[in-house]
């Protein structure tokens, strides 16, 4: 095959090695803001995504006022980090694209590795199964059940560990193999 | 791979930055019920007519249908009460709290939250007098905090001054049509 990164012009090894620097920096912060907002935990995720809708009871057939006293104690309590649907389809929205990006820069770095077809398919799959699974989590914990929660949690260590292999591989075979040029 | 640039062009655009507090809630509540000894929360749950008329009125409707306002109490006395409104914007999604006197008018408005990318534009509609655009307001009135600023501070502080406008629009509204003064 023509495209072989063990082989490339060492510019072209020089490109994908910041790319994946650069992809591993935004991975490292990305996963610093998960832990801001919404955890490592199957209960802080599902805190997050279901919120106070899936315990939602009908609206009431006429409107109701319940009253009950607050301490400043309880304005001072840290929130926790609700993603109500609005603000969902709007992350959906504006994250999708770009992980989808993501995948596919990563997948042009796997098609330029040698591995066996077999584990290419599973490795570009992977890819681009991880940020569906983290999304399809984050939907189905806010519709279905909170217990879907490990769905996004499953799909956000997968990003992490997809872009890992990825990155040892390329820099493995890109800088360390025998047979590069 | 021309398609793939835009979309990552288009992807960065969009992409919305982390929020960050620019007033804690406990500062906003002292600042904005001043004096009160005692605080209550009145959580309104509109009925599903309650909630369309709302969200004719102002193109909003709360989180979960619920409405909660904070009150605050010296003695048995009510000096006035407040609502934090989050308002959605392409940029992501800012808080603001907004006060009311007991005679229901407006005695300020703080902006509590934004994200990263907004909070500069947030300092630069405060610094040009933003908040004090909206006192004395009360429902039935329209807020006009971005025009009041024009000329005054950069073109994105006078955006998010609109968007602000926006949050205190849904407070009057909220306000006016259902909250109900507790018994002194």
């Amino acid at each position: 095959m023509l495209y072989d990164l063990r082989r490339a012009d060492a510019r072209i090894k020089w490109l994908v090695t910041c790319l994946l620097a650069t992809f591993g920096l935004s991975y490292v912060f990305g996963a610093l803001m998960v832990a801001l907002y919404a955890g490592f935990t199957p209960k802080r995720v599902a805190a997050t995504y279901a919120g106070r809708e899936m315990s939602m009871t009908m609206p009431p057939e006429t409107t109701m006022t319940v009253e009950h006293p607050m301490s400043m104690a309880e304005f001072a309590r840290p929130e926790v980090h609700a993603v109500d649907t609005d603000l969902l389809i709007q992350d959906t929205h504006v994250h999708v694209p770009m992980y989808g990006i993501f995948a596919a820069a990563l997948s042009l770095v796997v098609v330029g590795l040698s591995l066996p077809r077999g584990r290419a398919f599973g490795l570009i799959t992977l890819l681009f199964a991880a940020p569906w699974l983290d999304f399809a989590g984050m939907w189905l914990t806010k519709f279905a059940s909170p217990r879907f929660a490990i769905v996004t949690l499953i799909g956000g260590w997968a990003m992490g560990a997809g872009y890992l292999v990825v990155a040892a591989l390329a820099v493995q075979q890109m800088w360390f193999s025998r047979e590069r040029s | 791979m021309n398609l793939l640039f835009r979309a990552a062009a288009i992807a960065a655009v969009l992409h919305i930055t982390p929020a960050v507090v620019l007033v804690k809630r406990p500062d906003a509540v002292l600042a904005l019920l001043p004096g009160a000894e005692a605080y209550f929360a009145r959580e309104v749950h509109l009925s599903n007519s309650d909630a369309h008329r709302l969200h004719l009125a102002v193109d909003w409707s709360p989180e979960d249908g619920v409405l909660t306002f904070y009150g605050g109490k010296t003695g048995s006395t009510v000096v006035g009460s407040l609502e934090f409104v989050r308002v959605d914007t392409p940029h992501g999604p800012i808080e603001v709290a907004v006060g009311f006197t007991p005679d229901g008018t407006v005695r300020g408005v703080i902006v509590t939250k934004a994200t990263v990318e907004m909070k500069p534009w947030v300092l630069d509609a405060v610094g040009a007098g933003l908040g004090d655009r909206y006192r004395g307001l009360k429902p039935g009135d329209r807020p006009a905090g971005a025009a009041a600023i024009a000329g005054r501070a950069g073109n994105l502080a006078e955006y998010i001054a609109g968007e602000v406008d926006k949050g205190v629009a849904r407070a009057l509204a909220a306000y006016g049509t259902f909250y109900k003064p507790a018994k002194t």
